[in-house]
């Protein structure tokens, strides 16, 4: 085997190790006249089961991190594996597929859907992998795992904030994802729920899940593993 | 997302909201009930039209008298049209077979002390066949469904032959309530009275007559009648030749309008018609067959149809833009709702269904409701139209499916709008 082929082996197996691995990640929009430069070339390695928090000023990119992480937005340059699979520039069809089937998302504002129950809510991923089959019992299980089984069929209106997030977790989870990306998960929470909440990521991270995080708030950061602080679309090294 | 999921889902969706799903759907419904009575006033009309040319049969030629309205009144055009015309017919026209004449007038009729001011009926000999083949009126008790012969028509007595017609015989046959205001019980048949001052013989009584249709029996007219051979009424009555009706019977149904053009030429030549100026006939008598009428029928019917469809398609235009507009301030409301959908890995083409299945529903909805509304709009339609308004049964399906379409077709661009949404904004929409 020669130098070239020994070389790509190495880098394989190292890249291997990566649950998600960005080099060069940028990404660019154009409003009106002028481009707007919102991620910069960011280089990003996370292994599976670590618990990572994105901090920085508004504007410093790291929602728009986040989203590109989550593929619900594609990189103007540079490249992003997922599970060590090239995801950057898949069709909107194969990209909403990796969302259903890889990436679990958590909202500040929990994004429920206001005229279901719990159960339907948790189920959401499911029935769009056109899975009908078990797909209750999994719902059950995952609201079972964030504490409300027993409120499996009411309505989001009918529960406090604290119960509305952790519907959405267990939302982000029934699908058993590969990582679970939240953005600022207690931002509409108040300090106690928030703990809660915070607490139990930290209970998810403990059972081996892979969780981003963006937040502004030192304290929830400091629920997490390591902390990418992010300035003008780059990482502070 | 399967079927049945989507089909939840664009449920609750509209559930959500009944009010405006209701209003939006008046639309359709008035669209489509406006479909339903416009064709059931079209089909009223051409059954009414057929009911009322019953009597023209296939092999039948309907001859009269052409008139114009001058100074407010019936004027003849030309020549009369005369009892020799018609007896001459048969034999110099090869495709008629023979003929039948009629002709109406006023009379005074007397009998001792009793006079009455009454309309009579002069007739060839047929005149129960022909009758028996309008089928307008039965005996009185006659059972349903009995086939009827000219032999029931008669009560008392004879109808006048064939032979008194040719002969011009004074003879005459009553109707059933003019034989009792003449003769108050007593037998009319053989009895002598006086019909403008002409002595006349009663050979016969009409059997008591009531309307074959059930829901028109009014007995009164029919039986205030009577009849006498064509021939003596000119003779006695009219100083002047008078016109009369012929219908005539042709030997072949399916040479009809070859007989048609025969007796045209036939009458043009006795009454000495030739091209004008222009090059066409002045002609002065009118002549119809049942072709005729359904070919005049089947124009009105196309012209009523091209009308109704413009109709239809105004008013689901209407119903369908009503739809997109309250889609796509429903799409716009859900934006987070759709963000959400995309984020959790719902395709585009998922989105596209859920809000097109939505349209879809509000318009079948829409639908049905309109069917059963315009069906019950029926019979007003029928009463502000002479009570001619019949449904037509191909123009439930038919509206069903137009409604459908408009449903999809309005539903489409709300829906291919809530696809397109970009997740991120979405999920930040305030």
């Amino acid at each position: 085997m020669n130098q070239e082929a020994r070389d790509k082996k190495q880098e394989s197996r190292e890249t291997d190790q990566w649950i998600i691995e960005t080099k060069n990640l940028s990404r660019t929009y154009r409003l009106g006249d002028t481009e707007v430069h919102a991620l910069r070339g960011v280089d990003v390695r996370i292994a599976s089961g670590e618990f990572v928090a994105l901090m920085g000023a508004s504007g410093s990119g790291k929602s728009t991190l986040l989203h590109l992480l989550g593929c619900l937005d594609t990189p103007t340059d540079g490249v992003y594996r997922l599970e060590s699979e090239d995801v950057s520039r898949l069709s909107h069809r194969a990209r909403a597929d990796v969302r259903n089937r890889r990436i679990g998302f958590i909202f500040q504002s929990f994004n429920l859907l206001g005229r279901a129950s719990a159960l339907d809510n948790a189920m959401l991923p499911l029935l769009y992998r056109g899975r009908v089959k078990g797909a209750a019992q999994q719902a059950m299980e995952a609201l079972a795992r964030v504490g409300l089984a027993a409120r499996a069929s009411h309505r989001p209106r009918e529960m406090s904030g604290g119960e509305q997030q952790r519907v959405a977790i267990a939302r982000a989870l029934v699908a058993d994802p590969a990582i679970v990306l939240a953005d600022e998960p207690t931002g509409n929470l108040d300090s106690r729920t928030g703990e809660e909440i915070m607490q139990l990521l930290s209970a998810l991270h403990a059972e081996g899940r892979t969780i981003v995080m963006v937040t502004h708030d030192d304290h929830v950061a400091s629920y997490a593993g390591r902390i990418l602080r992010m300035k003008d679309g780059r990482l502070e090294s | 997302m399967t079927l049945y999921n989507t089909f939840k889902t664009a449920l609750l969706g509209l559930w959500a909201n009944k009010l405006r799903a209701m209003l939006t759907t008046l639309g359709v419904i008035i669209g489509v009930a406006s479909v339903i009575a416009m064709l059931a006033l079209g089909n009223g009309a051409r059954a009414a039209v057929e009911a009322s040319f019953r009597f023209l049969g296939a092999d039948q030629v309907q001859i009269s008298e052409r008139r114009t309205i001058q100074d407010g009144e019936f004027r003849p055009v030309g020549a009369k049209l005369t009892y020799s015309d018609g007896l001459a017919m048969p034999s110099a026209v090869p495709l008629v077979r023979r003929v039948s004449m009629s002709l109406g007038g006023s009379a005074k009729v007397r009998r001792e002390r009793v006079t009455l001011d009454m309309g009579f009926v002069a007739t060839t000999a047929d005149a129960l066949e022909q009758a028996v083949s309008t089928g307008d009126y039965q005996p009185v008790g006659h059972p349903e469904g009995a086939p009827l012969t000219a032999e029931d028509f008669v009560g008392q007595g004879r109808f006048f032959s064939p032979a008194e017609v040719v002969d011009g015989a004074e003879v005459c046959v009553l109707g059933a309530q003019t034989a009792a205001d003449l003769f108050e019980g007593d037998d009319p048949v053989g009895e002598t009275i006086h019909v403008n001052r002409m002595r006349c013989l009663v050979v016969g009584v009409i059997a008591e007559l009531e309307s074959a249709d059930a829901k028109e029996r009014y007995r009164s007219q029919v039986n205030e009648a009577l009849y006498m051979p064509i021939s003596t009424a000119i003779r006695a009555f009219y100083e002047t030749e008078p016109s009369v009706n012929i219908t005539a019977y042709v030997r072949d149904e399916k040479r009809i309008t070859e007989a048609k053009a025969q007796i045209v030429t036939y009458l043009r030549d006795r009454h000495t018609i030739e091209k004008n100026e222009a090059g066409n006939y002045e002609d002065d008598f009118d002549i119809t067959t049942r072709q005729d009428v359904l070919g005049a029928q089947q124009e009105a019917a196309n012209t009523f149809a091209v009308l109704l469809a413009a109709m239809a398609v105004v008013s689901l235009v209407v119903g369908g833009i009503g739809i997109m507009n309250v889609m796509l301030v429903s799409v716009t409301e859900r934006t987070r709702e759709i963000g959400t959908r995309l984020a959790v890995g719902a395709q585009r083409s998922d989105i596209v269904r859920q809000f097109l299945l939505e349209a879809v529903l509000l318009s079948a909805v829409g639908g049905v409701f309109g069917v059963a509304v315009g069906i019950l709009t029926i019979p007003l339609a029928a009463a502000l139209n002479q009570g001619m308004a019949l449904l037509s049964p191909a123009s439930i399906p038919l509206s069903l499916g137009v409604a459908l379409v408009t449903g999809i077709t309005f539903g489409l661009y709300p829906a291919l709008r809530a696809a397109r949404l970009d997740p991120i904004a979405a999920l930040r929409y305030e």
